[in-house]
């Protein structure tokens, strides 16, 4: 099968309109994060605390907001998967006391995961029972010893792998669901007497001090730049300084695009978003490169070729890879958006952003920016190498 | 079969076998990080201004017995800022003597002025004691983690040298607050004589030494759980220290009281004899991280055991123990980020990373075999071969396999096709102007390597200062993504071009390549 049997588009007659387009998404991105909406920070770099819970019983948002409300938090609050069980909550600190040591961002966790314990289990742990949704295997074995010294270890396990299992997730809802596991009438009865089914979960609780939130920014900053001057000079060494200052600017609008997409949809900008955009400046270039490395050969091969000709030939030569490699991405980032789970959400998010944008950009905005190089500097040895 | 065509299949063979053997059985040779298996991730800094400030206190108390010994008078010695302190108002006729004597302490520069003494440290030496205590820290940390039994702890310096951060990651952790308190304990525990008190404030405590403590002493609050609370004027110097004991453990008192068992090393023990010989019916304090936790009046001579009262419970006991014979940290950390994932919401990311990696493959399968036909049958086992070479290099060099990590893993699964795609277009390209199709595979596969090399280097590039920047799960992305696509140059270059001469050599004239 063929996309494109002998591709003859006129890519770069749309080189200003491409150019405006993308200098005004710029601009707007740019105004948006600077006085608008702001870029929406992460715990990883503004400082605070992630807490993932897990409810035993369905939880709507809006009256866990009221009782964190109640006892004086307001944290952001986002619903993972479906049913109302599962939240992830976020709190920082007032900005004037965002630099407060993590201790202060601590206690805050603490706090929420308190307020959200319900009476009832703390009257159980009162009273010397077990919680069996957040017990550890080893204490769970030494309570079922009594009743059961010889088995007490194969059932501890079983229970908690159920517990741990994609149907459970983390939290039994009730008693009756472990007879349906293999657990025996005996054994759940006993455990009536000496454990409880704690009403929440705690999945995940991350915590970053404003230290290393300062830190982490900084580093990443430092690692884009970085980066880019890497690749600056790999392709001024393989090419010729215009490919790489054509190319780096390419990432340049690729990158503040991005971030200004972040600022309008209000995602949140933590490590591993950093980490999709550094991807994306490779994925980007990759695609630049390609075709960047066909002109360099069509140079040599039409020499009497105009270079705006030059340059649409090779973009149109090479249109099939770019297309076909920018689909085959496009469906492994697609399937980890899809069935990846929350942790890597936002990073699959950013990738998907990135490919359209790198494809994009590859055409429209390195060989024009190569063609104005051209145009401007008028190279005497020409653009070939 | 021709001779290099044999020897290309073996090499082939040899990086296929060499690369399961190394990740098989993967539940044994593939580690995952700690986002996959539950587990605690802390980021801790020493406070180092403490060990300088100790070092400090250490040659402040050596000046003061000197110029004691020596009868120089003199005001006071306050210490200043970290690494600084003076001697107030000395008795200037002796100058010479205190020039003398103060010409001794190496580490310290001093200079005159009037009748005072101001002293700073050496920069050399004030770097050497706070490297020093970072690297007591981590010591410390690796008895405690020892002692609480935690499998596949690590401990590392954040940067390496001259750096005060410690990460440590603990995987599998049941009780993250009790160990984050354990390991938090600074746990110095010193032995001290109570001059006054308890006094309920500064004012009555000090009535009899006119309102401020003496040179040789200082005050103390009691710790609020164990004591009455209020302060206590003790001893500045301790006799005894955590650092002179053998041996901690939960023990109980006379009246079946959760306790501390001690013992103390022979020399401490004569030091100890000695201390409470001369002090009979005097009390004498115990004090854990600054605060006083038990005074007790010495009724006997002890040499080298006791126990340590106080109303502890017997889970405090058990603590207490723990963290006096693991030691005492240098100087006080602070956490500085802290990152805890549970068993399931590990083993959820787990099931869905694979997930993602099955649906990924299976799409690109797809789409590469729709596309290419045969050739993308081609394409396949070199994507294939790529995973496989990619979980071997893994094993080989201990890397884990974080989530980000498996992301790496599908990134790889879609650009690595892109070397096979860029050489199939190139093939295309050549059999569309009318070559035979041995020498269009011949020049596709030779033409497409330069592409492939620039665009698969940058990536590369772009890969390695994410892994600088990184923090563990980020690294683990970079290192997947970079093992990946330098594998794919491999795979879709080497093996590709392997598979298509194996396959076209059998039929020596083919009027069609399915691509």
């Amino acid at each position: 099968m063929q996309i494109f049997k002998q591709p003859d588009f006129n890519f770069m007659k749309y080189k200003f309109l491409a150019l405006s387009l993308s200098g005004i998404l710029i601009i707007i991105g740019i105004v948006n994060i600077t006085s608008g909406k702001g870029l929406n920070q992460g715990i990883d770099f503004a400082g605070g605390s992630l807490i993932q819970i897990r409810f035993r019983n369905a939880f709507p948002i809006s009256e866990l907001r009221q009782t964190l409300k109640d006892t004086g938090l307001s944290p952001k609050i986002q619903e993972v998967g479906k049913g109302e069980q599962e939240f992830l909550i976020r709190t920082m600190l007032p900005e004037e006391e965002a630099d407060q040591e993590l201790e202060a961002h601590l206690i805050m966790a603490t706090r929420i995961v308190d307020s959200l314990t319900t009476n009832e289990d703390r009257a159980a742990t009162e009273n010397g029972l077990k919680d069996l949704n957040n017990i550890d295997i080893n204490v769970l074995t030494q309570i079922l010893k009594t009743s059961f010294p010889d088995e007490a270890q194969e059932i501890a396990k079983k229970i908690i792998g159920a517990r741990e299992s994609a149907e459970f997730k983390g939290i039994i809802k009730d008693f009756d669901q472990l007879i349906d596991k293999g657990i025996s009438r005996d054994t759940t009865e006993n455990l009536k007497k000496t454990t409880f089914l704690g009403s929440l979960t705690v999945k995940r609780r991350e915590t970053v001090g404003p230290q290393v939130g300062y830190d982490l920014g900084r580093k990443a900053k430092q690692a884009t730049v970085w980066a880019l001057i890497g690749m600056l000079i790999y392709i001024g060494i393989r090419f010729k300084l215009a490919y790489g200052v054509a190319a780096i600017l390419t990432l340049v609008h690729d990158v503040l695009i991005t971030l200004g997409i972040f600022s309008f949809t209000n995602r949140e900008i933590n490590l591993p978003v950093i980490a999709g955009i550094l991807t994306i400046v490779g994925y980007s270039l990759n695609d630049t490169i390609v075709i960047f490395d066909r002109v360099r050969d069509n140079i040599k091969l039409f020499r009497k070729y105009e270079f705006e000709k030059i340059l649409d030939k090779s973009i149109n030569q090479t249109l099939s890879r770019t297309v076909i490699t920018s689909s085959t991405t496009f469906l492994t980032v697609l399937a980890l958006f899809l069935f990846g789970g929350e942790v890597i959400n936002d990073f699959a998010f950013t990738m998907i952003i990135g490919v359209l944008i790198g494809t994009y950009s590859s055409i429209f905005q390195s060989c024009p920016l190569l063609l104005f190089w051209n145009k401007i500097f008028k190279p005497k040895k020409g653009m070939g190498k | 079969m021709k001779k290099n065509l044999l020897w290309r299949a073996i090499l082939v063979g040899f990086v296929i076998i060499l690369a399961v053997i190394l990740f098989y059985p993967p539940k044994d040779k593939i580690h995952y990080g700690l986002d996959l298996k539950g587990g605690m991730h802390l980021v801790l800094q020493v406070v180092t201004d403490d060990a300088v400030k100790s070092e400090t206190n250490r040659i402040i108390n050596i000046i003061r017995d000197e110029l004691k010994e020596k009868n120089i008078e003199y005001e006071t010695i306050p210490p200043g800022e970290i690494g600084e302190f003076s001697i107030q108002n000395f008795d200037p006729d002796k100058e010479g003597e205190l020039k003398e004597l103060l010409d001794d302490f190496k580490d310290w520069n001093y200079s005159i002025t009037g009748n005072s003494a101001s002293f700073s440290i050496e920069s050399g030496a004030a770097m050497y004691y706070r490297e020093q205590s970072v690297k007591q820290a981590i010591e410390t940390l690796w008895n405690r983690v020892d002692e609480i039994g935690l499998t596949e702890p690590t401990i590392q310096r954040q940067g390496g040298y001259g750096t005060d951060r410690i990460i440590v990651e603990l995987p599998g952790v049941e009780n993250p607050e009790w160990v984050k308190k354990i390991i938090k304990t600074t746990a110095f525990l010193e032995w001290r004589l109570v001059k006054a008190g308890p006094a309920s404030d500064m004012e009555t405590l000090l009535k009899d030494f006119e309102g401020k403590a003496p040179d040789d002493m200082e005050v103390m609050r009691g710790d609020p759980k164990r004591t009455q609370g209020g302060y206590y004027l003790l001893d500045r110097v301790a006799h005894v220290t955590g650092n002179d004991l053998r041996d901690a453990r939960p023990s109980t008192d006379r009246w079946n009281k959760p306790a501390v068992a001690f013992r103390f090393s022979p020399e401490a023990g004569k030091r100890f004899y000695k201390l409470t010989s001369e002090n009979l019916n005097k009390p004498l304090a115990i004090i854990l991280d600054q605060k006083v936790q038990e005074v007790a009046t010495i009724e006997s001579r002890i040499s080298d055991t006791g126990i340590i009262t106080g109303t502890f419970t017997a889970e405090e006991v058990e603590d207490i123990a723990l963290v006096l014979k693991a030691g005492a940290l240098p100087a006080a950390i602070k956490y500085l980020e802290e990152r805890t994932i549970g068993p399931s919401l590990g083993a959820d990311s787990i099931r869905r990373g694979l997930f993602s990696i099955g649906a990924a493959l299976i799409l690109i399968l797809l789409f590469m075999v729709f596309y290419y036909r045969l050739s993308g049958i081609n394409a396949v086992i070199a994507l294939l071969l790529n995973i496989i070479i990619l979980l071997g290099t893994l094993s080989y060099f201990k890397a884990s396999l974080t989530l980000p990590g498996m992301a790496g893993i599908i990134l790889t699964i879609g650009m690595a096709v892109d070397a096979n795609v860029l050489v199939f277009e190139r093939i295309r390209e050549e059999l569309a102007t009318g070559k035979s199709i041995l020498s269009s595979i011949s020049a596709g596969f030779s033409r497409a390597f330069k592409t492939i090399l620039d665009a698969n280097v940058t990536t590369i590039i772009a890969a390695i200062f994410l892994f600088q920047f990184g923090t563990g799960p980020i690294k683990g992305f970079a290192i997947t993504l970079i093992i990946g696509i330098t594998a794919s140059m491999f795979t879709a270059v080497f093996v590709s071009r392997l598979i298509f001469d194996l396959t076209l050599s059998k039929r020596k004239k083919r009027e069609k390549l399915s691509i």
